[in-house]
């Protein structure tokens, strides 16, 4: 299990953060190649992230629900549980966004099997830390 | 002397860096058109490659294996975000021997518009066989080297640049 923490700024009040990290339509584009497939449930849709590694790619589907939402704390959590496209593998993660004025943190514990998980525990470390950073950038400019 | 794809051999090997670096492959590319001239005596020598030329002749390493789709890929890339087309000439002005076969050329390389000094040594043998190699910091260059998967994976600074000619060429 990896856990990262991610403090970020939108330079938003905390209801406009609110309203960006609860709607997972403009959530999950956030993720570089995320995009929501369909909506299944008031709470959950089905989605995608294509990672890119140059030439190649790796893309997992599979679901992002909101397992989680306190309003008045403004805290939300979304659980991602996702399938490597054509593989073995499988991406899976708690997701916990903490807000307030001008941004929050984002807690996430992922875990990751397959062949991404072959380049070792650092490695998967480094490139979902780098990966959350520039979510957490993204976010900003929404 | 002339060299070119009818007698010899131009490749390029990159390797890769940063923290994902396994994910990634070390590349063998070679050019595919290109055209050398190698004056002994007058102490000078020419090579320019057409960088829109190159292509992927074999990955290394990796967390999976290279498939012909993936190096048409890369070709892609180097043609549209790394080269963009741009010049490649070297220019020797100066070539010293050691008397062993071994040849160092001191020159410019221009690449992509930017002119700095570059040497390639060389080996010669009797049976007319050659070789010569140089070191690339593309860097040196102002080309900022190919960046993916977030900034984890990068291909890296120095690539290695070979030329052969064949023996029966």
């Amino acid at each position: 299990m990896v856990e990262l923490d991610h403090p970020f700024q939108t330079g938003k009040g905390i209801e406009e953060n609110w309203q960006l990290v609860t709607d997972l339509e403009r959530v999950i584009p956030c993720v570089e190649g995320g995009k929501v497939l369909e909506r299944t449930a008031p709470d959950t849709v089905r989605a995608e992230i294509k990672v890119k590694m140059g030439a190649m790619s790796m893309t997992f589907t599979g679901t992002v629900q909101v397992v989680e939402q306190d309003e008045s704390a403004h805290q939300t959590v979304l659980r991602v549980k996702s399938r490597e496209a054509g593989g073995q593998g499988h991406a899976n993660a708690d997701v916990r966004f903490s807000l307030g004025d001008g941004g929050g943190t984002v807690h996430t514990s992922a875990k990751i099997t397959g062949k991404a998980a072959s380049m070792g525990e650092g490695v998967v470390q480094s490139v979902l830390d780098a990966l959350i950073k520039d979510f957490t950038d993204r976010l900003a400019t929404q | 002397m002339r060299l070119g794809p009818e007698n010899a051999t131009l490749t390029v090997r990159t390797g890769k860096t940063g923290a994902a670096a396994k994910a990634g492959h070390d590349l063998l590319i070679e050019v595919a058109e290109w055209s050398a001239t190698l004056d002994l005596q007058a102490g000078t020598a020419r090579l320019t490659a057409d960088s829109r030329s190159l292509r992927v002749l074999e990955g290394s390493g990796g967390i999976q294996s290279l498939g012909e789709d993936d190096k048409a890929s890369i070709k892609e890339s180097i043609d549209s975000e790394v080269l963009k087309g741009g010049a490649i000439a070297f220019t020797a002005s100066q070539v010293s021997g050691s008397g062993d076969g071994a040849l160092t050329l001191s020159g410019e390389l221009d690449l992509l518009g930017t002119r700095r000094p570059l040497t390639v040594t060389l080996s010669t043998g009797p049976d007319g066989r050659l070789s010569g190699n140089a070191t690339i910091k593309q860097t040196d260059w102002g080309m900022k080297p190919f960046s993916t998967l977030f900034g984890t994976l990068k291909v890296a600074d120095e690539v290695h640049v070979a030329i052969e000619r064949r023996h029966d060429g």
